[in-house]
């Protein structure tokens, strides 16, 4: 028994935790391998020709890879994955985006039967000018993102070197008083500042603001940040002001409610989305200014749009933040080639062990539908039985219950359908935030329950990102969008800021026994199951009793 | 001194008996029977199969120099042999040196085994070519020989007439002779005079000159028009090109052998190539990734056949597995088609999979199956390896086609080659000769095998891999690779000790580096369990009855699903069962959503009960059918209580109800919606059916569309048999007799038949159809085609077609007569 790494014959590496060299070896295969699964003792790695792309562009070889799970594997390697890896490693860099002092922008190859066969696809033809030499095209600097994006799909990604442009510098500093980034938070700067652009993979509640601010303050440069809502830019601000050299002055708010411009200017994907007439009238805020730094905040929920204007964005710095990188709409090659790789990633039960996040005790619980309910169930339509199963009269006990058992703890109760969160709030006299609560109605709420004012609040999907909320300690999920596995990690992420009294987080995700709604749960779950947050399941009727 | 011998025979005899032991080895065909004597061995070592068998054999060099010697004099010194391989020294522009001397030091090895072989026998000074190698190697416009030569002036001048031989000698500037022989000789004099050749070959035209350069290494024959170019008429004027044909010429061997400096082959090939090698491996390195795809390949084995357990695909008619089979079986393996081919006839070869001869066909595996599946795993490869070390089939081929364009399929006929197991054995043998750890590049494996046995006739070009010993050759590298024969592309040390020792030795060796069966597994909380590396058969298979295996290699990754737990369950464990086995073998503690997760499925399992009753017996009152089930006359009925008020009868309802009403009960039967069914005597009923029509005497009176269509057809067969013929002239013809077939010859027929289609008359015909029967009718022909005749058939009144050969005989009619 030596190694502890075993290399399986569909590309995923299985690494068993409490081996010696673990951590070597963790260290050894990071750069390649994409860390898929984190549960207790066997971390599960897989090996994918995006990842093995990303090695070569953070400057990694076959042989070092190869050497890599040739020295940690337990069992000899097979021989056909390590040709596979050398064949696939290969194909990156064969291909180079350079600028040229004569023709600007042009893509050069160092294999012609390359160029020859990429230049032959229909996709490509359009992107590319004239024939410089025999191995080099001209590109048209406005598709450089598009080429890329492009030649990835094709199998033969190109290594970007034209650099990027600086952009209107500006004075940031991080105002590193009483507090300092975490070693992990520096180490992210670090490693995207080094490789130009790319994805930082940070579990919520780790800081993922403070790794934008470590971004400005290193680029000193104007700086347009992408968030999710109004909400989340409003924290971005209040944060930004609070953590760096930025006044209130510098910082501009551009969403559905104001327009402003700023040498940091925080847009929200909602305004840069909207349609008018067939055009996206607020694109042209990527052109007001010469931003030297582009933020996407939650880079997994980057709308489609967003996508397609960023390809022309490709000479600027870009910084995704996301705490996963899984996309429902399986997208994740478009952040790859048009973000960047992902340039920093930790387990977020890492991240726990070194109490930047709280621990959190993940319980499921399973309510029975009454008799009646279940008849009522078998008959529904398809489309209903989600709706029905998960607004269950039993939920409500169940919830109030636990509410019961948290009392002067502060408590979320987050759900999918209004009828139901207002029903919750009037039994647990508790108020309701829901799309149609104004925003000052809402940061009025935000405020009193993060003053403790209010301890229990009832809140709909909108609550889903970016709101900061110090002291929730309990979350209660009574129903959510379907199988979607990142909206349970973002709820799971609200209880996750680390406790002033160290206290464990609770999570409790109440689901209807035998119908739909279980199998939504196992799958939103599985992620976190794969993050290593086992969930324990109890019957309703335990809890009820006990209480 | 002894004489030399004049004969094959005479040499052969005079061979000691440890030499014609050699032979008979190396030609092992002469050995069947045993020949008489040894003039009946020197026949035999002459035939024509006998001699391509052994030709097959030979080596490239070997073989070159059997077909330097076929174009060479007949006998010919060793000299002139070697200055065919060497060229005659002239320089022609290539150092040639290293290459010459290479040829003189392996000729005298490739002559030992030409005479050993009872190809060549004579002495070095007389040195002769079996007389069947001879002309099977020897060009003829059929069969161009190796070498691109052609045939020598004396063979091709053989029809030419003396006049014209006499104007090639004046044109080539040569004195006249008297007869043809003294003709071909003074040409062939100059030929093969190098300083009078040269001197000509001044003299020629450029154009001339490149003619020739596309002939000088073959193919020797060239097309001309009738009137050629000047420069073609300037050589075909000199002897250079001499006429096969009207409309091909040929360069002779002579005029050939001057252009080529005197050798025989462009490329003489006296060393093998060398085996290059792709990279030296630790050969710890290479044991261990052997060793590791061993494992992998009898664990493979195993998961096929053990998916094929309860009964494999279906066998096609035409034998072997269909492409979709074949497919799926891919999938289960997770593997590509072909590699899943190769597994499958794998365990057909080691017999561990057969068809069972069932009414509808289908695989299984064998009992020698489960014997294997008890063994240790290395000797379970070793029985894999020694099976596909002596198979003939070549799953290589599944997928292709055959020489008729049938597809090939896996476990189907018609995937023996014979020359598979010998391949495998010359790339093994290859393999083991380099160093340990040696992985060499496979072209120049291919390159070496070609060498060492020359396909007869196939291009020598290195590139070419298209012959079937190449693909068989390039297939074993690959299943080498797959079955752990060879790690990392070099040859493992337990194979070497299979091919040399034997299977104990090789399984000793390979023993130590397979893994230890395991017997924990790792369970975790995100519902999967991992086992970091072969478990124990028991445990390997109540894992896989209770969860899905979601990855496998080394180790294996299981995931539990409710599916996968009611899986087991129904295999009848009991969630206690499953708890006590989880707790027994993880080496940590059995995570709370995993005991939940069985606790949950077995709380619903077997919830609801299915079973099959012919009957039920219903009651209100339970007193009732507690008093029935305590009767013994109801045990015939075999009566099972489901509920107070409900028993299952394993009778037909009729029984159940006779039964009842015998024990003095008065049951009423109940429709399927639970209405009681009120049985009345006589109420059997038909299907609707209509009322017999009568039976008239006489057939029934035709209607008016049939009567206009029976005359029509009776008026027409009147024409035919009454209209007055022309006499045909043939008096003797039974076409006067009216009423009978008319008879013709069938070039008659034909004639009239054409000239009825000319003039479009009418013309009357006996003519018998498919079924033989015979009939007469009245046609007037259109087209005469291809053997048969379309025409307006008066009789049938519509357009026919008649085959020729079916139309007994015609007549015509009289003009008058034509309706």
């Amino acid at each position: 028994m030596t190694g502890p790494l075993i290399v399986q014959s569909d590309k995923t590496l299985l690494l068993e935790v409490d081996h010696d060299q673990a951590d070597a070896c963790r260290r050894a295969i990071a750069p390649f391998a994409e860390l898929e699964r984190a549960p207790e003792h066997i971390h599960t790695y897989r090996l994918t020709p995006l990842g093995l792309w990303n090695a070569r562009a953070a400057g990694h070889d076959a042989e070092q890879v190869v050497d890599a799970l040739v020295q940690y594997s337990r069992y000899p390697v097979p021989h056909a994955l390590l040709v596979d890896i050398a064949e696939t490693m290969a194909r990156y860099g064969r291909l180079t985006l350079s600028k040229h002092p004569v023709h600007g922008l042009v893509l050069t190859s160092t294999d012609r039967p390359v160029l020859e066969e990429i230049l032959r696809s229909k996709k490509v033809q359009p992107l590319v000018g004239a024939r410089i030499d025999p191995d080099t095209v001209a590109v048209h600097p406005s598709e450089r993102g598009q080429i890329k994006q492009t030649l990835l799909k094709l199998g033969w990604p190109a290594e970007d070197l034209a650099g990027y442009v600086d952009g209107e510098a500006h004075p940031i500093e991080l105002a590193e008083d009483g507090w300092a980034l975490r070693p992990y938070q520096k180490q992210a700067v670090e490693g995207f500042w080094h490789g130009g652009s790319g994805v930082v993979v940070l579990p919520c509640g780790a800081g993922k603001t403070l790794v934008g601010a470590g971004a400005m303050a290193q680029a000193k440069a104007t700086t347009l940040i992408l968030v999710t809502n109004t909400v989340s830019a409003r924290q971005w601000k209040h944060e930004l002001v609070k953590r760096t050299s930025l006044t209130e002055d510098e910082i501009g708010e551009y969403s559905g409610t104001r327009k402003e411009i700023r040498p940091v200017t925080i847009a929200t994907y909602q305004v840069l989305t909207t349609r008018r007439k067939g055009i996206y009238p607020h694109l042209e805020l990527f052109d007001s200014r010469d931003w030297g730094l582009v933020i996407y905040d939650e880079v997994h929920l980057l709308p489609a749009p967003v996508f397609k204007f960023t390809a022309d964005l490709q000479a600027r710095r870009r910084l995704g933040l996301t705490a996963t990188l899984v996309r429902e709409d399986g997208r994740e090659s478009d952040v790859f080639s048009l973000i960047g790789p992902k340039r920093f990633d930790a387990p977020w039960k890492e991240i726990e062990a070194q109490g930047y996040i709280a621990p959190a005790d993940c319980v499921e619980v399973r309510v029975n539908l009454t008799d009646s309910e279940r008849l009522a169930y078998a008959t529904a339509e398809t489309e209903e039985k989600y709706r029905f199963c998960a607004t269950t009269a039993t939920k409500r006990k169940v919830t109030e219950a636990l509410v019961r058992k948290h009392r002067g703890e502060q408590t979320l109760v987050i759900g999918q359908y209004i009828d139901q969160l207002d029903e919750l709030g009037e039994h647990l006299n508790a108020p309701v935030i829901k799309g149609e609560t104004s925003n000052a109605q809402r940061e009025k709420l935000f405020d009193a329950f993060r003053e403790g004012e209010l301890s229990v609040l009832v809140v709909s999907k909108v609550a889903n990102f970016s709101i900061d909320l110090p002291e929730a300690t309990v979350a209660i999920q009574v129903s959510g969008t379907f199988g979607s596995r990142q909206e349970e990690a973002q709820r799971l992420g609200r209880v996750l800021r680390p406790k002033a009294d160290g206290h464990e987080a609770r999570f409790y995700s109440v689901v209807a026994r035998d119908t739909i709604d279980q199998d939504f749960a196992a799958h939103r779950q599985r992620f976190l199951a794969e993050q290593g947050y086992a969930y324990r399941i109890v019957d309703a009727d335990e809890l009820l009793t006990d209480n | 001194m002894t004489t030399p011998p004049r004969t094959l025979a005479e040499a052969l005899r005079a061979r000691d008996d440890e030499s014609l032991a050699g032979l008979l080895r190396a030609r092992p065909d002469l050995l069947t029977p045993v020949p008489g004597d040894i003039t009946q061995l020197a026949t035999r070592a002459g035939t024509r199969a006998s001699v391509v068998r052994a030709l097959e054999h030979l080596d490239r060099f070997a073989l070159q120099t059997a077909e330097a010697l076929a174009v060479a004099p007949d006998p010919a010194p060793y000299e002139t042999l070697l200055g065919l391989l060497t060229g005659d020294g002239r320089d022609d522009g290539e150092y040639r040196g290293d290459a010459d001397a290479a040829i003189g030091d392996a000729l005298p090895a490739a002559l030992t085994t030409l005479r050993e072989q009872a190809l060549v026998w004579g002495e070095d000074d007389r040195l002769r070519l079996v007389r069947t190698a001879r002309e099977l190697l020897a060009p003829s416009p059929q069969y161009p020989s190796p070498t691109g030569l052609g045939p020598t002036v004396a063979e091709a001048t053989a029809g030419m007439s003396p006049g014209r031989l006499q104007d090639i000698l004046a044109t080539a500037g040569l004195p006249a002779t008297h007869d043809p022989v003294s003709a071909v000789t003074s040409l062939s004099a100059l030929f093969t005079d190098r300083a009078r050749m040269g001197e000509l070959l001044d003299t020629a035209p450029a154009e001339a000159l490149s003619v020739l350069d596309r002939l000088v290494w073959g193919p020797p024959y060239g097309e001309v028009t009738p009137n050629p170019t000047p420069p073609v008429k300037w050589l075909r004027d000199r002897g250079l090109l001499l006429p096969v044909s009207t409309r091909t010429v040929v360069l002779p061997r002579e005029a050939a052998l001057h252009l080529r400096a005197g050798r025989a082959h462009r490329v003489p090939e006296p060393q093998p190539p060398a085996v290059e090698a792709v990279a030296n491996r630790d050969p710890q390195a290479v044991d261990s990734a052997a060793a590791g795809q061993a494992f992998l390949a009898v664990t493979t084995v195993e998961e096929l056949l053990k998916s094929w357990n309860g009964g494999g695909p279906a066998i096609l008619r035409a034998g072997g597995l269909s492409v979709r089979e074949l497919k799926k079986t891919a999938t289960t393996l997770d593997v590509s088609e072909p590699v899943a081919a190769f597994w499958v006839e794998l365990a057909y070869a080691a017999g561990l999979l057969a068809s069972d001869a069932e009414a509808d066909e289908r695989y299984a595996p064998t009992p020698a199956y489960d014997d294997w599946a008890e063994l240790p795993a290395q000797d379970r490869w070793v029985r894999l390896a020694t099976a596909w070390l002596a198979a003939t089939r070549t799953p290589g081929l599944v997928g292709g086609q055959d020489a008729k364009g049938r597809a090939l399929s896996a476990l189907g006929p018609d995937l023996d080659r014979s020359a598979a197991p010998e391949v495998r054995h010359r790339v093994l043998a290859l393999l083991a000769s380099l160093d340990p750890g040696t992985a060499p590049a496979p072209e120049t494996v291919l390159a070496r095998l070609r060498w060492e046995r020359p396909l007869r006739g196939a291009s020598a070009s290195a590139g070419d891999t298209t012959d079937l010993r190449s693909r068989i050759a390039l297939w074993t590298l690959n299943e080498s690779e797959l079955l752990g024969i060879t790690g990392r592309g070099a040859l493992a040390a337990h194979t070497r000790a299979l091919l040399d020792s034997g299977p104990a030795e090789a399984a000793a060796l390979l023993a130590p580096l397979i893994p230890e069966p395991l017997d924990h597994v790792l369970l975790q909380a995100d519902l999967t369990a991992v086992a970091p590396g072969p478990l124990e058969r028991p445990l390997a298979d109540m894992l896989s009855a209770l969860a899905d295996i979601e990855s496998k290699g080394g180790a294996t990754v299981y995931r539990f699903t409710p599916g996968s737990v009611r899986r087991a369950l129904d295999a009848g464990q009991s969630a206690a069962d499953l708890h006590a086995f989880l707790a027994a073998h993880s080496r940590t503690p059995v995570p709370q959503p995993l005991s939940y997760l069985i606790d949950d499925v077995a709380r619903r399992h077997g919830h609801l009960r299915i079973g099959a009753a012919s009957s039920y017996v219903r009651c209100d009152d339970e007193a009732v059918l507690n008093e029935l089930l305590a009767d013994r006359r109801s045990a015939t009925l075999r009566l099972r209580r489901l509920a107070p008020t409900a028993l299952a009868a394993q009778v037909d309802p009729a029984s159940l109800l006779e039964g009842l009403r015998e024990m003095g009960y008065a049951p009423a039967a109940e429709s399927a919606e639970g209405d009681v069914l009120i049985t009345r005597a006589g109420a059997r009923r038909t299907p609707p059916r209509t009322a017999p029509v009568p039976v008239p005497e006489g057939p029934p009176v035709p209607d008016a569309t049939l009567l206009g269509a029976a005359v029509r057809a009776i008026r027409a067969g009147d024409t035919a048999a009454t209209v007055a013929r022309k006499d045909n002239g043939t008096t003797d013809a039974p076409a006067a007799s009216s009423g009978s077939l008319p008879r013709t010859t069938s070039a008659e027929t034909l004639a009239t038949v054409q000239a009825a289609a000319m003039t479009g008359s009418a013309l009357w015909i006996g003519y018998v159809n498919a079924d033989g029967a015979a009939s007469q009718r009245v046609i007037a022909p259109v087209r005469v085609e291809g053997g048969f005749v379309t025409a307006y058939d008066h009789t049938a009144d519509e357009v026919r077609t008649y085959p020729l050969h079916r139309i007994t005989g015609v007549a015509e009619l009289a003009d008058d007569a034509t309706p």
